[in-house]
């Protein structure tokens, strides 16, 4: 076999590898959407549309055919909590990597590690200390009463904002490690250079230091977003199950529900939504490297 | 290289060590979380030297989904009947002759040939109760003897009731409430349910089924929809100052059984389990672990609970037991849910 050929065929497991792991369950997946629901869950083999439809059209009350906005509802909230953890994510990672870019390599080891620690331990139990640090009675409001700040305080926990910590918690790891990768790589010179230039700290900041690891804040926002749009265990641990993002309600179709094509359409919905932001992405990507 | 091939042959090693453990005799279980006793698996796995691994669930629905999804790897698993029935009906369980095993003569009368087994071919009961609501009595001081203080409740209790993440037992003690029949397919009735549920969101803290007992017990909500055994248990045990409400309109029943998933591995072993657990010994055993009412003979003498001290598990007020929906009627209930959360 010529050196050719083995470059084409010795990639030959990674390819079965993918075809069985990645290729197949997404066309599973496609197909249980556009089949027909068992009547006790399951479904059989089919060709229909009826589950897409779903989503923007279904029987109110009265058994009329008409609009419903409450599936939208549900994909635009998750996309609004999906976008603002990252952008918090964003905000708080980028001077969290400058520090750590800057302290000496000994330390640099030493931080980078404590910043992967918290994936070491389950989510589930990551999720649970935040309930007892928002919950009624937990950490939080014990240090507030106890310096006397507050006397009587609404649960911090089953809120939005217990949500949208636990959130930023889960994630901001993913975050931090691509910006501390290219602020890593940023060459010192360039910001004494527009130091010299007479560029402010705000100058050097917007025009040299963040241009130059956006690659990293990139990377990291599609390491938060994507993972995001399919959360389900912060909604009902720290949100109180109160609203459904995407993820709880493919869970509820799966489940209780009983349909599996329209939770495969609304599954089918999210991959296609998360295609097309990592699709822009490059896109963007390409363009920069174009301007280059 | 020495490295990788170090690496390559311990995971060699670690992927064999299922396969060992096989020869044995194995069985898997899958039930509700907590439910049985692990003294008594301690104790079967001593008497018969079958390896037992447990696994929890915390709704039927999850359940269901495994075994559909086929290859659970579960020997022996514990729906409700409205489940058994759903399960049955769709070819998902082991026939096991339930009739012919020890255990059945353990059964009591009442739960042999219901509409969820008929024939009794399927599945042996092991606990049943009721779902209903505990209310904190620190926080709450007024009368339990309605659902109208749950559903309607009064405005100091904003933001101080709590409800599973389910619809299934919810949606039954509403319908309760309302006088409308379990799995209506009639969609006005439907939305009286929906309303009701809709009106009483502002005051629910949360839609959620774990930890329940230290929410309610320590007074962070003073409702929650909840099940009779495990607030008797809290109360009894834990001391927690808690009631569970005798509703007028009627409490939501349920009643687990063991039943084998199709096609599971290890048939004889979940037989022996069900057998074991059926003796008076160990029912009584198991009923004093777990707190909810036993469908098999116990040994009085030796049972924990009795009506005196633990009114939760001897309802006053008619029990209507969960069915299997149709489709269209399991349709309007998910409705009611997708469009509660939305």
């Amino acid at each position: 076999m010529s050196w050719r050929d083995f470059r084409i065929w010795g990639l030959a497991p990674a390819w079965v590898i993918m075809a069985l792991t990645l290729v197949l369950p997404i066309a599973i997946v496609v197909l249980v959407s556009l089949s027909t629901r068992g009547a006790y869950g399951g479904f059989d083999w089919g060709l229909s549309f009826d589950s897409y439809a779903k989503i923007l059209f279904e029987e109110d009350w009265d058994g009329n055919l008409a609009f419903t906005p409450q599936y939208l509802a549900i994909i635009g909230r998750t996309l609004w909590l999906a976008g603002l953890t990252t952008l918090i994510c964003a905000v708080l990672a980028l001077p969290a990597a400058y520090v750590i870019a800057q302290a000496p390599a000994r330390w640099k080891a030493v931080l980078v590690y404590l910043v992967t620690l918290p994936f070491w331990v389950s989510m589930i139990v990551r999720v649970y200390a935040w309930i007892i640090i928002l919950g009624n009675d937990g950490v939080i409001e014990k240090t507030l009463r106890g310096l006397g700040l507050v006397t009587d305080m609404d649960s911090l926990l089953f809120t939005n904002g217990a949500m949208l910590t636990g959130l930023v918690y889960s994630y901001i790891p993913l975050m931090i490690l691509p910006v501390f990768a290219s602020i890593e790589k940023l060459d010192p010179a360039l910001i004494e250079a527009s130091h010299d230039l007479y560029g402010s700290r705000w100058v050097t900041a917007r025009r040299v230091i963040l241009p130059l690891t956006l690659p990293g804040l990139m990377a990291g926002a599609v390491l938060v977003f994507v993972p995001c749009l399919g959360a389900v265990l912060e909604p009902i641990l720290l949100g109180g199950g109160k609203t459904m993002m995407m993820g709880n309600l493919i869970q509820t179709q799966f489940g209780g529900g009983r349909n599996w094509p329209f939770g495969a359409a609304i599954a089918v919905t999210l991959m296609v939504l998360v295609m097309v932001f990592l699709m822009l992405n490059a896109l963007r990507a390409r363009r920069e490297v174009g301007h280059a | 290289m020495t490295r990788t091939t170090r690496l390559l042959g311990l995971t060699a090693a670690l992927a064999t060590l299922p396969l060992a453990a096989m020869a044995e005799g194995e069985l898997h279980i899958y039930a509700w979380s907590d439910s049985i006793a692990p003294d008594l698996v301690a104790k079967f796995e001593a008497e018969t030297g079958i390896k037992v691994t447990m696994d929890g669930f915390n709704a039927n629905e999850d359940l269901l989904t495994k075994l559909q999804a086929g290859a659970s790897g579960y020997d022996l698993v514990t729906p409700s009947q409205h489940f058994v029935r759903l399960m049955i009906d769709q070819g998902l369980l082991e026939d096991i002759d339930a009739h012919d095993l020890a255990a059945y003569q353990a059964v009591d009368e009442k739960w042999r040939g219901q509409w969820w087994d008929e024939t009794n071919e399927y599945s042996i009961p092991l606990a049943y109760g009721t779902a209903g609501f505990t209310v904190n009595r620190d926080q709450y001081k007024g009368p339990v003897d309605s659902w109208s203080v749950f559903f309607e409740p009064t405005e100091d209790l904003k933001g101080k009731i709590a409800q599973l993440s389910y619809p299934d037992e919810i949606v039954g003690a509403a319908q309760l409430y309302l006088g409308i029949p379990f799995c209506t397919e009639d969609s006005a009735e439907m939305k009286r349910v929906y309303d009701l549920l809709a009106a009483q969101k502002p005051f629910v803290a949360a839609y959620t089924s774990d930890n329940i007992e230290n929410r309610i017990g320590g007074g962070e909500v003073a409702m929650h929809f909840w099940w009779d055994g495990n607030s008797m248990k809290t109360r009894a045990n834990d001391g927690a100052p808690i009631e569970y409400a005798m509703p007028k309109e009627g409490l939501v029943g349920w009643l687990d059984s063991f039943v084998v998933p199709k096609g599971a591995s290890n048939v004889e072993n979940a037989k022996k389990f069900i057998d074991f657990m059926s003796t008076p010994e160990n029912a009584t055993a198991q009923y004093n672990y777990y707190g909810h009412s036993a469908p098999v003979k116990i040994d009085t003498a030796t049972a924990k609970y009795t009506p005196e001290n633990a009114p939760e598990l001897f309802p006053t007020v008619k029990v209507e037991f969960s069915r299997a929906c149709s489709p269209a009627a399991q349709d309007l209930v998910t409705k009611v849910w997708t469009q509660l959360l939305q």
